[in-house]
């Protein structure tokens, strides 16, 4: 910078306004700058957030089916408000249907989700989002345990619904010492997402047009 | 060595270390009622916390560059290690001991800066350090079965069980208050859950009032520890204002929420004769390090205790509150004595000097 | 000029780390150090932004006015962080699932403003930006050394998960030290992070003061001073 330069500067400074400009200025600056890095990762997020769905909604259809999950869904009125539903097609017909259920846990809601195939059979459960204690609840992930396998092959009536519970509560499925809490709430929100299938069954496994 | 200290002098009636050797044969009757209700594990348990208690107070004493001797001889290590000892399932582990000892001692204790410098009571802050740590080792309680019944364990046993983890029969058993809060969260009330207890686990109140039901080592002898608390009261180790507090803390809202609503809220018996109440009452809030200094301010500091104790048990996550509530309060006995102040010698209570009769006015 | 930059150096490493030294950044210092990996990443994110913030401070250092500085300094920070959290969520989303929540935290990091204000402002870039970057790598050591601690003692491994952070190449890093390990979860969670730190800060003090009694009797301690 010159002393010339300098000098400008000091009688700029002076000017009343003159804060208030730089503040402003930069604030235009950074704002322009925040508009284009949203541009420039918008799709690159919308695609990892995508793949993310796709890895768990794989992990819960074993199956093979031939459409994309992600476009092929129905929105109804779930146990905890709408509900979107995600639907696996072989040959245009509805094999297996996706969907989220939460319940409260030891330490916050304990979100999951479950594939479940036409007959009202469990394909698979895991956990996608919760907050119990590391070392304690936490075997609710399938990394930590096999317990999540549990559910797999089982429907309402197999075991009855008064049996659908942990062992402690006089159900068939296994809780962990010292925490029995965690594995009432997935076992609890897991009984609600069948009788949810049961209850919207023709509307799920509705045909329809495939987008 | 000979120390100069200003006056005023004021006259102990007893060394540190002769407290200490009272306060641990107040709680011996307990201790022994525990080693005979839950056998050699028991035993084993305790001494490994003792053990270890008094060689990590050895090792920090000797970092800092002073004499082990005279610190091990003033006994506080060794009742802090009592403490916890009688605050930990009998069949525990041993390394859930020893694990809880060093941390009593060099982490609650030695780094504040030692003997009388800790904010935290020891045995308390090791306890809780204990049950967020290892919850599963903490709440496998043991039915009692004294150390002379049939299906008890023997000696090899007994080592088995502590050093080696074996399993026993009767080890699931649940205590009152955790059997309560696992019930509610099914949404079974006190009117069915309560007598399945009892049915199951021991023949009534008057079993657990004297100590016969699953539980910590030594806390469940609720009549021993009293006894020990008068004891202490007498020989003037310990005033009654923190103890009664406490107790009248726990009783008060238990009796009033008991009245409204039998099904919800454990009455006042089962409150005072559970958990680890009797032995903070008398053995833990009366701790001079960690209360406050007032009478005033130690029933003041004894009463919270007490109401955050029930409320813990009766609304929180964990069955117990005992020790929660003690280290809250711990933390706030600073702030007591800031409010409930002690006179100082020559002033009255507002710490203006008092008026000397005898050379009248002076201006 | 060069004693400037070992100064620098110096000071961001050891002499004035920011948190075994200034005890600054203790949000993310608690937060985030519950593994090794967790550590790393966090200081890594946080040197970024402090070099990033260092220069941009030092560049504007001559035009913005004392009295509308913090406010600058500020905007300045959250936009780079801004920038850090959406190219991590885009590029790095399998770090970003395990930093996300945290990296916004950078904002709110006392140290990073503090360099601003107490460095930057009142120098080039270059050495802002050097200073920034000594800083932050200062911050890295130690998140990662707290982190590491806590992670050995609380679950039994180190650096796990490292190869979301650094890539497949470095899954070798990823070691069991103790097998069949329970775990200790008071050091997983936050009071672990304060022992921890509590005790690493006295170990500095020790160190610190055994290496200034060597430095006063040379004669004493011939050998040269390991660091």
């Amino acid at each position: 910078m010159t002393l010339k330069q300098l000098g400008k500067l000091e009688k700029l400074r002076a000017m009343l306004g003159y804060p208030g400009a730089v503040l402003g200025g930069i604030g235009l600056l950074t704002s322009g700058a925040l508009a284009l890095a949203d541009r420039a990762t918008l799709e690159d997020i919308k695609a990892a957030q995508d793949l993310d769905m796709q890895q768990s909604l794989t992990q819960v259809l074993p199956g093979k089916y031939e459409n994309d999950l992600l476009k092929d869904t129905v929105v109804l009125p779930g146990p905890d408000g709408e509900l979107t539903v995600y639907r696996a097609r072989q040959g245009g017909k509805v094999v297996a249907v996706v969907f989220k259920v939460q319940a409260r846990g030891y330490a916050g809601p304990i979100v999951s989700m479950m594939g479940v195939d036409r007959d009202g059979k469990m394909l698979g459960v895991r956990v996608i989002k919760h907050t119990e204690t590391p070392g304690l609840g936490d075997k609710i992930e399938p990394a930590k345990g096999e317990w999540i396998h549990s559910f797999e092959g089982k429907f309402l009536g197999d075991p009855p619904a008064e049996k659908f519970a942990v062992k402690k509560d006089g159900g068939v499925f296994d809780q962990f010492a010292g925490a029995t809490i965690t594995p009432r709430a997935v076992v609890k929100s897991v009984k609600g997402g069948l009788a949810f299938f049961a209850k919207e069954k023709t509307r799920l496994l509705e045909d329809g047009v495939q987008p | 060595m000979i120390s100069l200290n200003h006056a005023p002098h004021a006259h102990a009636p007893m060394t540190v270390g002769q407290v200490m050797v009272t306060v641990m044969l107040a709680l011996t009757p307990a201790t022994l009622y525990g080693f005979w209700l839950y056998g050699w594990p028991a035993i084993f348990l305790w001494a490994v916390a003792m053990g270890t208690a008094l060689l990590a107070e050895a090792v920090s004493v000797w970092l800092q560059g002073r004499a082990a001797k005279p610190a091990l001889l003033d006994g506080s290590a060794a009742l802090t290690a009592w403490l916890l000892a009688v605050s930990l399932p009998p069949f525990a582990p041993w390394w859930v001991a020893a694990i809880g000892s060093v941390f009593a001692i060099v982490i609650a204790k030695q780094v504040f800066g030692g003997l009388g410098q800790n904010v935290f009571n020891p045995a308390m802050a090791a306890r809780v350090m204990l049950l967020i740590s290892f919850p599963v080792e903490m709440t496998m309680w043991a039915a009692p079965m004294p150390i002379t019944a049939a299906q008890a364990p023997g000696f090899m046993q007994g080592l088995a069980i502590t050093f080696g983890g074996a399993q026993w029969d009767g080890m699931a058993s649940a205590s009152l208050l955790g059997h309560v809060k696992t019930e509610f969260t099914r949404g079974v009330d006190l009117a069915t859950s309560l007598p399945a207890h009892f049915a199951a686990v021991h023949g009534g109140m008057m079993d657990a009032a004297w100590g016969s039901r699953a539980g910590s080592l030594g806390e469940t002898a609720g009549l021993l520890l009293l006894a020990g608390g008068i004891f202490l009261i007498v020989r003037k180790v310990i005033t009654w204002h923190a103890p009664v507090a406490m107790l009248l803390g726990v009783a008060a809202p238990a009796l009033i929420a008991n009245a409204i609503d039998p099904t919800h809220y454990l009455g006042v018996m089962p409150h005072l004769l559970s958990g680890g109440l009797m032995l903070a009452a008398f053995f833990i809030v009366t701790d001079p390090v960690t209360s406050p200094n007032t009478p005033a301010g130690m029933f003041v500091f004894g009463l919270l205790c007490g109401l955050l104790t029930w409320i813990i048990r009766s609304w929180g996550g964990y069955p117990e509150g005992v020790a929660f509530a003690v280290m809250i309060m711990n933390s706030l006995a600073p702030i007591i004595d800031r409010y409930v102040k002690p006179r100082i010698y020559g002033r009255d209570r507002k710490g203006q000097s008092l008026q000397i009769e005898a050379k009248g006015s002076a201006k | 000029m060069s004693n400037e930059y070992t100064r620098i150096t110096k000071d961001g490493l050891w002499d004035n780390n920011i948190v075994f030294a200034q005890i600054l950044g203790m949000c993310p210092t608690m937060a985030v150090t519950g593994s090794a990996t967790n550590g790393l990443g966090m200081g890594l994110a946080t040197t970024a932004v402090m070099v990033a913030s260092n220069a941009l401070v030092s560049m504007v250092r001559n035009v913005v006015t004392p009295d509308v500085r913090i406010p600058v300094y500020i905007v300045l920070i959250a936009t780079l962080v801004t920038l850090v959290d959406v190219s991590i969520n885009a590029w790095a989303h399998d770090l970003y699932k395990v930093l996300g929540l945290y990296i916004a935290l950078i904002v709110a990091n006392c140290a990073v403003l503090g360099r601003a204000e107490a460095y930057a402002q009142k120098v080039g870039m270059l050495p802002a930006a050097a200073d920034g970057l000594m800083m932050g790598l200062g911050f890295t050591f130690a998140l990662t050394l707290i982190g590491g601690i806590r992670e050995v003692i609380g679950s039994g491994t180190l650096f796990s998960n490292a190869h979301l952070l650094l890539g497949p190449a470095f899954a070798f890093l990823e070691t069991t030290v103790i097998t069949d390990y329970k775990g200790y979860l008071l050091m997983i969670l936050p009071p672990g992070g304060f022992l921890v730190l509590g005790f690493l800060l006295a170990g500095k003090r020790i160190l610190d003061k055994r290496l200034a009694e060597r430095r006063v009797a040379p004669a004493a301690m011939p050998e040269p001073v390991a660091g």
